[in-house]
C-alpha cells in the first residue's frame, strides 16, 4: 500500500514539475538582465551570431539547437560528440586552441562564451574582457570556471568549493534564457538529472563499501610525476556522487602528485583519462596502461594487479556536459569490482 | 743544435704580417730584435718558437722542420716567456715554476725528486729561491717576470725566447733582469723596445721593419743614426765607447725632421 | 752592479710536494667525501614524500644486495629500490658531472664565472623540449628527454660554428655560447607564450627547472657509465689543464697540443651536460660553484681539483634532492630551485673570504 501511494506521489510531482516547467518556459522577456560571474549582462534581444571558446559550452550550444547562431567556435580538446559532426562540419572553426582577438572580433559577434577565465577573462589569452565589452560585446563565462574558484594564479586554477553539476545546469539554462530556448534547455537538463540519478541507483544497489579511486589525466613525461584530479574538481565530484573516495586530497584542479604517494595510497581503481592530444607521450591512455603494468612500483597496486583500470574520456573529468558519461563510466566500474569481490 | 727561420711569412686572415725572414739564431749568443711598433717582432717569435706555424717557409729546429719535431718535444728544447702572463688562481711560485716540467711528465713518468730539484735549481738562478712558498699575486712585477723565466729554465731549454720581458718594470729591474738572463748558460733571443739595453747586452741585433727583416749584425752595424732615422723616426748620435760598446743619444725636440714612418704596411 | 734580493741563500731542500701534509690532508677529503656520498644516498633511499620506517630500507636494500631473503611490502621495496635508490645513483650521477664539466670549462676558457651551460647546452634543452610538448615535434612518440638532447646538441653546434668566425681563443667561445644561449632561450620563450595550454607550459617549465621524479634504474645506466667515463676522460688530461695557468699560448709553448685539448675536453663537457639535461632537465649553480668550493678545500691542481669536484658534486646534488622532497609536506619542490638557494649564498661567502682569486 505504502508504495501505491509513493509512485502516485512521485507521478503528480513530476506531472507538477511538467506543467510547472512548461509554464516557466515561456519565452525569455527582453530586454534581459542575467547575472554571471559576477557581472550582470544585458541583453535588448536574443542573440544571432555568438563565438564559443571552449568544447564544452559549445556542445552545450549545439545541445540546444542553437547550432546556426554559432559563428565561430575555439578551444577543442577532442572530436565534437558523435551526434553533432555533421552540424559542426558546418560552423566555422576560428582556431583548435586560442584563436586571436581580431579573429574573433571579425565574426561580429553579439555574445562571446567561453568556458574558462584563462581564455576570456581578467588575463585572457584571447583577450580581456574589457576588451570585448568596449566593442560592445558581452561576455558568458561557464559558471563552472568562476563559482568557488581562483583563477588569479593562472593555470588550471585552485578551487575553493567542490564542483557540482548544477553549475553546468546553471550554464545551460543561463544559455537557453539568452537565446529564448528555454524549454529545450530544462529538457535537457531533466534528461542530464536522470541519467545521474540511475547510475547512483546502481552503484547503490551494488553494495560497495570505501572503494577508493585516483584519476590520471596525463604526464610531462611518462615516468615522471603524474596529473591527477584533486578533490575539488569535475573528477571529484564524479568520485563523491558514487560514495567513492579520491585519494588525491588537493585543492588544485589537477596537481602533481609522485607515484610514491599513489602507490601507497593503492586506490581501488585507476581511472586513465582518453583524450585526442598527442603532446606528451603519456596522453595516450595506451602509454598510460602500459607504464601501470610495467613500471616496478605502480605494477604492485592492486588496481592494476586485479584489472581494475578505468578508460575514460578525459573531458568526462572535466566540468563539463560530458562529466554525465564520467559518472555512468565510473557507476559501471564500480559495479563490476563489487561484483568480483 | 740550432734554431732557424728560412723565408717564414704569417699572415692573419689576408694580412700579411711577416714575410720572408730568413734568420739563424748562433749557439750561445744573445740576440736582441728590435723594431717599431708593428714590425712584426712578436709574430716572428712566436713563429721562431714554435707556438705559431709559418703561413709560408719553414722553421726549423737543428736544421728539422719545427712541424716534423712535435709540440712535446719542441718544449724540451726552447722555453718561451711572453710579454705579459698571469693568472688568478691561487698558486704559490714553486707551483708556477714546476708547470715548466710539463713536457717531460706523463702517466708513465710522474712528478719525482729530480723535478724537485730541477726547479730548484731554477728558482735559485733567477734568484728567488726564498719566494719559493709566496703566493703568486703577491708578488711584484719584476719578481713575476723572474718567476717565468724560472719556469722556461725548468724546461731545460736550449734556447730561452723572451718577447719584450721588460716591459713594466722599473730600471733598477730591467737591468737586473736582462743581466741575469746574460748570465744564463743558454741561447737567449729578446725581443727587446730599449735600443740602448740592446746595445748593453746583444751579441747581435735583429731589426724588423714592416714585417720584414731588414738587418741583422753586430750593435755597432745596427745602431746607426741612419738607421735610427729611417726605421725609428728619431734623430741620434752613436756614441762607441772604448770597450767597442755603443751608446744612443737621443736628440730631444728635433723629431720632426725625417719621413714619418707609418706603423703597418698592409 | 745591483742588488739582489736577500743575500743568496743556499737551495732550500726540496719539499716533497707529492708526500707530507699537503697531500694527506687532499686525499683526506677525497676519502671522506667518498664515504659522505654513499652515506647521503643511504639517506636519499630513506627519506621521501612518504614515511617508510628505517627497518624497511635496510631489509630492502639486503634483499638486493645480498638475496637476505626478508618479507617486504612489494610496493615499499619498490618505492625504495626503483624509486629512491635509482634516482639517488642519477642525482649523484649528475651532480658530478656538471660540476666536473664546469672545473674544465673554467680552467680552458680561463674564467671563473664559466658553467657547462655557457655552451648553449641548457638553451638549447629547453628549446627542443618545448618542441616537442608543445609544438608536438614527434607526435606523442618522441619523449621531453629525446627533445632535450636533440635541442641541446644543435644549440652546441651552433655555438661551436659560431666560435670559429669569431676568432679562436676563450673570448670567442664565451661570447658565442652567451649569444647561443640567448637565442635559443627567446625560441622557447616564443614558442611557450605563442602556442602553449596551461598545463603543456606548466609541465615543461616544471621540468626545465630540474626534475627528477622520472628517473628508474635504466637512467642510471646510462648517467653513472656517462660520468665515470667523463671523469676519466678528464683526468688524463689533467696536467694540461695545469698548463693553461698562465694562458693559452704559455700552455702551448709547454708543448700542450692547445687545439687538441680544447677540443675534446670541450666535447666531452658538451656531452655529460647534454646526457644530463636530458634526464633531468637543467639544474643550475652545480657547474658554477662546486669546482669553486672545491678549490677550497684541495687547491688548483686538477689531479686533485677534478677528482674532488666530482664526489662534491654528487654529494651536494644527493642531498639538495633529499631536501627538495622533503622540505614541503606532500610536494616536491623543483631541484633547481633548492640548489640555487644554497649555491648563491655559498658563492657569496666564497667571494667574501677573498676566495675570488680562484
Amino acid at each position: 500500500m505504502i508504495n501505491h501511494d509513493k509512485r502516485v506521489l512521485a507521478v503528480g510531482v513530476f506531472a507538477a514539475g511538467l506543467i510547472s516547467s512548461v509554464s516557466f518556459a515561456s519565452a525569455t522577456e527582453y530586454p534581459l538582465s542575467i547575472e554571471n560571474c559576477g557581472t550582470v549582462l544585458q541583453f535588448d534581444a536574443a542573440p544571432d551570431r555568438v563565438v564559443s571558446l571552449g568544447q564544452s559550452t559549445t556542445e552545450i550550444l549545439y545541445s540546444l539547437g542553437l547550432a546556426d547562431k554559432v559563428k565561430g567556435t575555439g578551444v577543442w580538446f577532442g572530436p565534437v560528440m558523435d551526434e553533432f559532426k555533421d552540424v559542426n562540419a558546418s560552423v566555422p572553426r576560428l582556431a583548435d586552441n586560442d584563436p586571436g582577438f581580431e579573429t574573433v572580433v571579425a565574426q561580429k559577434p553579439q555574445l562571446v562564451a567561453t568556458q574558462y577565465q584563462w581564455h576570456v577573462g581578467p588575463k585572457g589569452t584571447v583577450g580581456t574582457t574589457e576588451q570585448f565589452n568596449e566593442l560592445s560585446i558581452p561576455v558568458y563565462t561557464a559558471p563552472a570556471d568562476c563559482v568557488g574558484k581562483d583563477n588569479a594564479g593562472g593555470g588550471d586554477g585552485v578551487r575553493h568549493e567542490g564542483f557540482t553539476m548544477d553549475l553546468i545546469y546553471r550554464e545551460i539554462s543561463d544559455l537557453a534564457q539568452i537565446f529564448d530556448a528555454e524549454d529545450r534547455g530544462d529538457a535537457l537538463i531533466a534528461s542530464l538529472k536522470e541519467r545521474q540519478e540511475s547510475s547512483l541507483a546502481r552503484v547503490t544497489a551494488s553494495g560497495h563499501d570505501n572503494v577508493s579511486a585516483v584519476f590520471w589525466f596525463s604526464s610531462p613525461e611518462i615516468n615522471s610525476d603524474p596529473y591527477v584530479a584533486g578533490k575539488n574538481g569535475a573528477a571529484g565530484y564524479i568520485a563523491g556522487k558514487l560514495g567513492v573516495r579520491n585519494i588525491i586530497d588537493s585543492n588544485e584542479e589537477w596537481p602533481t602528485v609522485g607515484w610514491e604517494t599513489i602507490a601507497r595510497a593503492n586506490p581501488d581503481i585507476i581511472v586513465i583519462g582518453k583524450m585526442g592530444r598527442r603532446r606528451f607521450p603519456a596522453d595516450d591512455w595506451q602509454v598510460k596502461m602500459d607504464f601501470l603494468k610495467t613500471d616496478p612500483v605502480a605494477s604492485q597496486m592492486k588496481a592494476v594487479r586485479n584489472g581494475n583500470i578505468v578508460v575514460m574520456d578525459a573531458q568526462s573529468m572535466d566540468p563539463t556536459i560530458r562529466l554525465i558519461n564520467g559518472i555512468e563510466t565510473l557507476a559501471e566500474a564500480v559495479e563490476r569490482l563489487s561484483a568480483s569481490n | 743544435m740550432s734554431l732557424e727561420l728560412r723565408n717564414v711569412g704569417w699572415n692573419a686572415g689576408f694580412k700579411k704580417i711577416i714575410s720572408d725572414v730568413s734568420l739563424r739564431v748562433t749557439r750561445g749568443e744573445f740576440l736582441g730584435v728590435i723594431g717599431p711598433n708593428g714590425s712584426g717582432k712578436t709574430s716572428m717569435m712566436s713563429v721562431l718558437g714554435g707556438i705559431r706555424a709559418p703561413s709560408t717557409g719553414q722553421a726549423l729546429l737543428g736544421d728539422q722542420p719545427m712541424k716534423k719535431i712535435g709540440r712535446r718535444n719542441l718544449a724540451r728544447h726552447i722555453g718561451f716567456v711572453e710579454q705579459q702572463a698571469d693568472t688568478i688562481d691561487r698558486i704559490t711560485v714553486r707551483d708556477a715554476v714546476a708547470l715548466g716540467r710539463t713536457p717531460y711528465l706523463s702517466l708513465l713518468t710522474p712528478w719525482s725528486g729530480h723535478d724537485d730539484a730541477i726547479v730548484c735549481e731554477a728558482l735559485a738562478s733567477v734568484e728567488m729561491g726564498p719566494f719559493a712558498d709566496r703566493m703568486w699575486h703577491t708578488l711584484s712585477g719584476g719578481e713575476k717576470q723572474r718567476v717565468h723565466i724560472a719556469r722556461a729554465l725548468t724546461q731545460q731549454p736550449d734556447f730561452l725566447l723572451l718577447d719584450e720581458p721588460t716591459n713594466h718594470l722599473d730600471i733598477h729591474h730591467q737591468l737586473g733582469l736582462l743581466e741575469l738572463v746574460r748570465a744564463l748558460p743558454v741561447t737567449v733571443v729578446a725581443a727587446l723596445h730599449d735600443l740602448n739595453h740592446a746595445a748593453m747586452f746583444c751579441d747581435r741585433i735583429a731589426m724588423m721593419d714592416g714585417g720584414k727583416l731588414i738587418a741583422l749584425g753586430t750593435p755597432e752595424q745596427i745602431l746607426t743614426s741612419q738607421n735610427l732615422r729611417d726605421v725609428f723616426g728619431v734623430a741620434a748620435d752613436i756614441e762607441i765607447d772604448d770597450q767597442g760598446r755603443c751608446h744612443i743619444r737621443y736628440h730631444a725636440g728635433s723629431q720632426k725632421t725625417g719621413p714619418i714612418k707609418k706603423d703597418r704596411v698592409a | 752592479m745591483f742588488e739582489t734580493s736577500p743575500v743568496q741563500q743556499p737551495v732550500q731542500p726540496p719539499r716533497q710536494s707529492l708526500a707530507g701534509r699537503a697531500y694527506l690532508v687532499r686525499a683526506g677529503v677525497s676519502l671522506g667525501a667518498l664515504i659522505l656520498l654513499v652515506g647521503v644516498i643511504a639517506m636519499a633511499a630513506a627519506k621521501g614524500e612518504t614515511h617508510i620506517p628505517l627497518g624497511t630500507v635496510l631489509q630492502t636494500i639486503a634483499n638486493h644486495l645480498w638475496q637476505a631473503g626478508y618479507d617486504v611490502d612489494p610496493i615499499d621495496a619498490g618505492i625504495i629500490w626503483n624509486y629512491r635508490i635509482s634516482r639517488a645513483m642519477v642525482a649523484a650521477a649528475c651532480g658530478a658531472s656538471l660540476a666536473l664539466s664546469g672545473a674544465v670549462l673554467q680552467a680552458l676558457l680561463r674564467n671563473s664565472l664559466a658553467d657547462p651551460y655557457l655552451l648553449g647546452i641548457s638553451a638549447g634543452a629547453s628549446t627542443g623540449a618545448v618542441s616537442v610538448a608543445i609544438l608536438g615535434f614527434g607526435a606523442g612518440m618522441v619523449s621531453l628527454s629525446l627533445g632535450a638532447f636533440v635541442g641541446a646538441l644543435v644549440a652546441f653546434g651552433f655555438v661551436a660554428l659560431l666560435a670559429i668566425p669569431a676568432g679562436r681563443g676563450a673570448g670567442a667561445i664565451i661570447l658565442a655560447g652567451v649569444a647561443g644561449s640567448q637565442l635559443f632561450n627567446a625560441l622557447t620563450s616564443f614558442i611557450v607564450t605563442k602556442a602553449a595550454t596551461a598545463d603543456e607550459a606548466r609541465g615543461v617549465m616544471f621540468w626545465l627547472l630540474g626534475n627528477l621524479s622520472g628517473v628508474r634504474w635504466p637512467d642510471v645506466y646510462l648517467a653513472l657509465p656517462v660520468a665515470v667515463i667523463g671523469l676519466l676522460g678528464c683526468l688524463w688530461y689533467s696536467r694540461a689543464l695545469d698548463a693553461f695557468t698562465f694562458g693559452v699560448e704559455s700552455a702551448a709553448s709547454l708543448g700542450v697540443p692547445v687545439r687538441r685539448v680544447y677540443v675534446v675536453l670541450i666535447a666531452i663537457a658538451a656531452s655529460m651536460t647534454a646526457v644530463m639535461v636530458s634526464i633531468v632537465g637543467a639544474i643550475g649553480f652545480v657547474g658554477l660553484v662546486i669546482p669553486h668550493a672545491a678549490r677550497f678545500f684541495v687547491g688548483t691542481r686538477h689531479g686533485f681539483l677534478l677528482p674532488a669536484s666530482a664526489l662534491i658534486g654528487a654529494v651536494f646534488l644527493v642531498a639538495a634532492d633529499i631536501v627538495s622532497r622533503i622540505i614541503l609536506d606532500g610536494q616536491v619542490l623543483p631541484i633547481g630551485v633548492i640548489t640555487a638557494l644554497i649555491g648563491a649564498p655559498a658563492f657569496a661567502i666564497i667571494l667574501c673570504h677573498g676566495r675570488v682569486l680562484r
